[in-house]
């Protein structure tokens, strides 16, 4: 047959045979080979190389946008938001849109500068990074601001710039408790304090809508493909801390620190001693929440002359020491506060009773170990002969000493252990420091009791302000040492409580009888010894001192910086508050520096706020109801008689001028506050001459009927604060309006009293 | 009795090849039902991968996301029509218009450089209005003819090249004309410029000129050149590399070659096409993400429904649908051999085996495009890119096939 078609086809011309042969070289070239290699390319990409192109394919087409899960509510224990979340948006570019759809970089930076107030030269310099996508021009932008760079891309129906969706902080209450709650970076991440602490809870979990979109980033036609994940919105935090109790903590360690000048800023803790509950925190150089990286003028000042690198180094130190929970953080030898736990230890151990009586006479030599100078107590020539109580009032270190080697290296050392100075307390904080203690071989030395001895009295050691306020809280609540926590509760978006932090004991440090013994003890060293100033009229407040110099400066500089502290309780028959404050180097030129002079009154002050907000109700002796500053009644229109009466009846004097018929005007105004017995000046048909600017008189160190005095001839009235004016020693150791400046007359002055008589570094 | 017949029948061949006489009509075969089978499948499915592929860019650019597709259903059927109506005329017939189809070709190639608007500063197409026309179309068909005359005429002078005796003399006499038409279209196709048909024309020039019998030595020494030339140009291209990627210079060829090689070094640009490609053919998979569910053809892939519908048929149809079309083309291509092997003589075999080796080049540089197994060119995959009057064009070559198998002995004795 072939051949027979062969025939047929020779058409004279030319054999179609060697056609015949190179058409099939084509076609086994063009019709076999050639698909049979397409098909292995074809098969490698499409099979072998699959799941990388598809990722690819599908890392473009697909629009992801974020739904941004909300930040939980920091609340206060009374549920008053201390840091909420809003909505913001943050604007980013898209270089690579850019650059694929051709879109104009130096319009598009010249409008967006101008709307958002960024840099020209920056935002071109991005727009080069065409191979990038979404970088963030300008974060967390709100209301009119957002809407015009909204109405700015669609206008121009711009691909490479886009808003997404982001929360902004904010503290309402901007400075309070800052150090405790911290801040989040622009990425809503917590930095510092609670933030960073509870992140995780707080923070939520960002859900996604997953889009296809087609090349200009809106969404594909017909494609029904959405893939949605909820947003889990953060959990909220309700603190232990009461904002109001924060708020009064803050007020009186600021005001403390302005007027004792203390240089080493000062740190204060309010405890529930029922619970370990944190009601308030503060440390002072507190910061605005809303702008944690702001400095303060003063040290921005101070370091502007520095070079760049200069600047920058003291710029972070100084962010750093504004953030600092010194609460927390720093460690300090406390002191004479320390003798309410070797009291505590050897009366629970029976070693000493209220009975036991012990002698001081002003030096002890012959503690085992002891080279050199024998140990004294503080007041020159000693205590002579006291009971126990009579020794805590007077911070007699001789006395403890002695209790100190009654207890013995072994069991003090195992007392310190159980009220957990050795371990940090485990608050719900970040940033705890950890105390300083002699090893246990070096402690218990048989033949040297120096470190026991200085422990006695709250020496050679460090310790925290937390550790301390938790130990204190263990032996005044009954002996229950609880692990402070400053979280209750942590609920979840819908309400679900998630953690709830119940108060817990971690173990008996101290019997309810001790405790007891102690709690009437320290009441003592408020209402008749060295912590008499922090004497609170109505509350049985109790407490103790402790002054401490930072012996290590001393030793290498040669210069005294004084640590000053208090820790107070009260109402000491049921104590419902533990309070410390530390007080780091104040200014001599201010005062006696010592807990009893600066921190006591500080804790007073704290107290005599706080109790009543918490409920306690006051309960004033006779004495004391006495001497209740008075509000004085309004006068105006009564008659010489029926302002008398009203004035007896309130407690006060009077002295009229003119003659008239009824009261015109007096002074001070109607509800000023005033001391018992204050002379109020009643205008009498005649108007009140126009107040004359005086200048304040120094009071400092006055006794409170000389202030009184000095007052009344400058035209000023006298309230007074703090211990009572009737109190042998007492004395004015600050007035509300600070000696020189102006005021107007008649104007009521506030002092506050201490009691001066017993001066010394307890 | 029989070699009377057998002289009969030369005769009358001989008369029919000399054109002194046309086979009637009536006494044709049957056209080759297999290849109109497969010419009418691969349509089909090509409108139907067009529709699938370009509503996305029609309803962005058109506002109507059957534009393209029912143009491209109109002008195919329009071309099937065609297609039998060229099969109708005998091949024999086109012969005598051969030389004038290559002049009328190259005329209208000068022509398109004076009267085209330059379209991104290419001057191709001639508008028609209904649409446009390519004379490069028009001038592969020309070539195939006036090649196939050619060789019909001077093949046995290019048989052997022998440098004895002067004989080379004598080869390049008859490789003259050859040259002569090849050089004045490739000169300007490379005016246009238009690289893509200009590689399409040298190659199906050298498919007629192999199978009409040239000499085998030279055909491997030009293989031979061609590969050293690629091998140059890769090695170029990789030298290059940092000159083209990180600041942008290179030639236009040049940029091409190494995005080819590193398609990943540029994405936005220099490699968009290719990776963009590339994402489409490898999201398809085994068995494809569906007919009509393509995410590449939302804008991301260009000539979606041109160049590179057949990544759109990747990423639809799979593996298994993409090499299932693969297939029918290499039956096409197999068949339009076999009919070229059947023909009835040498210029019947020779103008089958050049529109087939045509056929054959255009769909290999198409996928191997969009494969990126060469480098990017603009080359339309036939029966399956958007394009009426190339669509029309490769019917009508179809039909001349079609023509070619109605006059095959075998046809004719069945």
């Amino acid at each position: 047959m072939n051949r027979a078609v062969k025939k047929v086809r020779h058409n004279g011309e030319e054999p179609i045979g060697a056609v015949i042969g190179r058409t099939f070289i084509l076609l086994l070239v063009c019709g076999v080979a050639a698909f049979v290699l397409l098909g292995f390319k074809l098969f490698d990409v499409q099979v072998r190389r699959h799941g990388e192109l598809e990722e690819k394919a599908i890392e473009q087409q697909t629009r992801e946008s974020a739904v941004k899960a909300s930040r939980g509510t920091i609340y206060d224990s009374g549920g008053k938001a201390l840091a909420v979340s809003a909505t913001a948006e943050t604007v980013y570019i898209d270089p690579y849109m850019l650059k694929l759809n051709g879109e104009n970089a130096a319009d598009i930076s010249s409008h967006l500068s101008e709307l958002l107030g960024v840099d020209y030269d920056s935002l071109i310099s991005k727009f080069e990074n065409t191979k990038q996508r979404g970088l963030p021009v300008k974060r967390k932008i709100e209301g009119e601001e957002a809407a015009s760079v909204r109405r700015y891309i669609s206008e121009n129906k711009l691909t490479s710039v886009y808003l997404a969706e982001d929360s902004k902080r904010y503290y309402p209450q901007s400075s309070l408790a800052s150090s405790v709650i911290g801040f989040v970076g622009t990425d809503n991440y917590g930095l510092e304090g609670l933030e960073a602490k509870y992140d995780e809870y707080l923070t939520g979990t960002d859900g996604r809508v997953i889009r296809l979109k087609n090349v200009a980033g809106t969404d594909m036609l017909f494609s029904d493909y959405e893939n949605y994940f909820d947003a889990e919105n953060g959990c909220d935090i309700t603190l232990t801390i009461d904002s109001t109790i924060q708020y009064y903590l803050e007020k009186h360690l600021k005001q403390a620190v302005a007027d004792f000048d203390a240089s080493g800023g000062a740190a204060a803790i309010a405890m529930d001693p029922k619970t370990g509950g944190i009601l308030g925190m503060a440390s002072l150089g507190g910061y605005d929440l809303n702008a944690p990286f702001d400095i303060s003028e003063e040290i921005m000042e101070s370091i502007s002359g520095l070079d760049a690198e200069g600047y920058s180094a003291e710029l972070a130190a100084a962010r750093q020491r504004q953030w600092r929970n010194k609460a927390i953080s720093d460690t300090y030898e406390p002191g004479s506060v320390f003798k309410i736990f070797t009291l505590a230890m050897a009366l629970e151990e029976g070693l000493v009773d209220e009975n036991s009586t012990f002698y001081c006479g002003g030096e002890l030599s012959g503690v085992p170990g002891r080279t050199g100078a024998p140990y004294h107590c503080w007041k020159a020539g000693g205590h002579l002969t006291q009971t126990l109580s009579e020794a805590v009032q007077n911070s007699c270190n001789i006395a403890f000493i002695n209790i100190g080697l009654r207890v013995g290296a072994e069991t003090f050392y195992k007392y310190i252990d159980a009220f957990g100075f050795f371990d940090k307390t485990g608050i719900d904080l970040s940033g705890e420091s950890a105390s300083i203690w002699w090893s246990p071989e070096v402690f218990t030395e048989a033949d040297n009791k120096t470190q026991l001895a200085s422990a006695s009295f709250g020496q050679t050691f460090n310790i925290t302000p937390i550790q301390l306020v938790t130990a204190v809280s263990a032996v005044v609540n009954g002996g229950d040492m609880y692990t402070p926590n400053i979280v209750k509760r942590v609920t979840d978006a819908d309400g679900n409580i998630v953690l709830n932090v119940e108060p817990k004991s971690v173990r008996k440090v101290v019997s309810e009888e001790t405790s007891a013994t102690v709690r009437g003890i320290l009441e003592n060293v408020v209402s008749q010894g060295t912590g008499r100033n922090a004497y609170v009229k109505g509350y049985r407040v109790g407490g103790k001192t402790g002054t401490t110099t930072d012996t290590v400066k001393e030793a290498a500089e040669g210069i005294k910086e004084y640590k000053v502290s208090f820790c107070g309780a009260a109402p000491m028959d049921d104590p419902r508050l533990v309070v410390l404050v530390i007080l780091d180097n104040p200014s001599a030129a201010k005062g006696y520096i010592s807990g009893g002079n600066m921190a006591a009154p500080t804790v007073g002050n704290i107290m005599s706020e706080a109790l009543p907000y918490l409920g306690v109700a006051p309960q004033y002796t006779e004495e004391e109801a006495k001497q209740l500053n008075v509000s004085i009644p309004k006068l105006q229109g009564k008659t010489e008689a029926e302002a008398a009466a009203a004035l007896e009846k309130a407690g006060l004097t009077y002295k009229t001028v003119g003659d008239g018929e009824s009261v015109t005007d007096q002074l001070p105004a109607p509800n000023a506050s005033v001391s018992p017995g204050t002379k109020v000046i009643i205008y009498m048909g005649q108007p009140r001459p126009d107040a004359e600017d005086v200048s304040a008189p120094n009071l400092a160190g006055l006794s409170y009927s000389e202030a009184k005095r000095a007052l009344e001839n400058a035209g000023l009235f006298i309230r007074s604060v703090g211990v009572p004016a009737t109190a042998s020693g007492a004395v004015v150791s600050v007035q509300s309006v600070p000696a020189g400046d102006t005021v107007a007359a008649g104007a009521v002055i506030e002092v506050t009293l201490i009691d001066k008589s017993i001066q010394g570094q307890y | 009795m029989a070699k009377t017949i057998y002289a009969a029948g030369r005769e009358r061949q001989e008369r029919i090849d000399n054109e002194e006489e046309f086979a009637p009509l009536e006494r044709r075969g049957h056209m080759d039902m297999p290849f109109l089978l497969l010419v009418l499948i691969l349509l089909t499915v090509g409108v139907v991968m067009v529709l699938s592929a370009s509503y996305a860019s029609a309803y962005y650019e058109r506002g109507n996301p059957t534009y393209y597709f029912t143009r491209q259903l109109a002008f195919a059927a329009a071309g099937a029509a065609g297609m039998i109506l060229v099969s109708r005329f005998t091949v024999q017939f086109m012969r005598r218009w051969s030389m004038w189809l290559l002049a009328g070709s190259i005329a209208l190639l000068v022509l398109v450089l004076i009267v085209a608007e330059p379209i991104h500063g290419v001057r191709r197409w001639f508008d028609l209005k209904i649409t446009t026309v390519q004379p490069s179309e028009i001038a592969k068909v020309g070539i195939i003819m006036s090649f196939s005359v050619m060789m019909c005429k001077y093949g046995e002078s290019l048989r052997r090249f022998r440098l004895k005796n002067s004989a080379w003399k004598g080869f390049l006499r008859a490789a003259a004309p050859f040259a002569g038409a090849l050089a004045a279209t490739v000169a300007l196709l490379l005016v246009e410029p238009h690289n893509s048909a200009a590689i399409i024309i040298v190659a199906i020039a050298a498919v007629v000129m192999f199978a009409g019998g040239l000499d085998l030595r030279l055909c491997v020494l030009a293989i031979g050149i061609a590969a050293l030339a690629a091998a140059f140009v890769i090695g170029k291209a990789e030298s290059s590399y940092a000159d083209v990627v990180e600041s942008g210079g290179g030639a236009y060829a040049m940029r091409r070659i190494v995005f080819w090689l590193h398609p990943e070094a540029d994405p936005t640009d220099g490699g968009y096409q290719v990776l963009q490609s590339l994402y489409a053919v490898g999201s398809g998979g085994l068995t494809g993400v569906g007919l009509g569910q393509s995410r590449q053809k939302y804008l991301y892939l260009p000539e979606e429904h041109n160049d590179y519908i057949f990544a759109i048929v990747c990423e639809e149809l799979g593996f298994i649908g993409a090499a299932l079309i693969l297939a029918l083309f290499a039956l096409l291509i197999i068949r339009g051999f076999w009919i070229a092997m059947h023909a009835r003589g040498k210029f019947d075999a020779l103008v089958a085996a050049g529109i087939t080796g045509m056929l054959a080049i255009q769909v290999f540089l198409n996928i191997s495009v969009v494969t990126n197994l060469l480098p990017c060119t603009g080359i339309s995959l036939p029966f399956f890119s958007y394009g009426g009057s190339a669509l029309l064009m490769q019917l009508a070559e179809m039909g001349i096939i079609l023509s070619i198998s109605r006059d095959m002995p075998i046809t004719r004795a069945g």
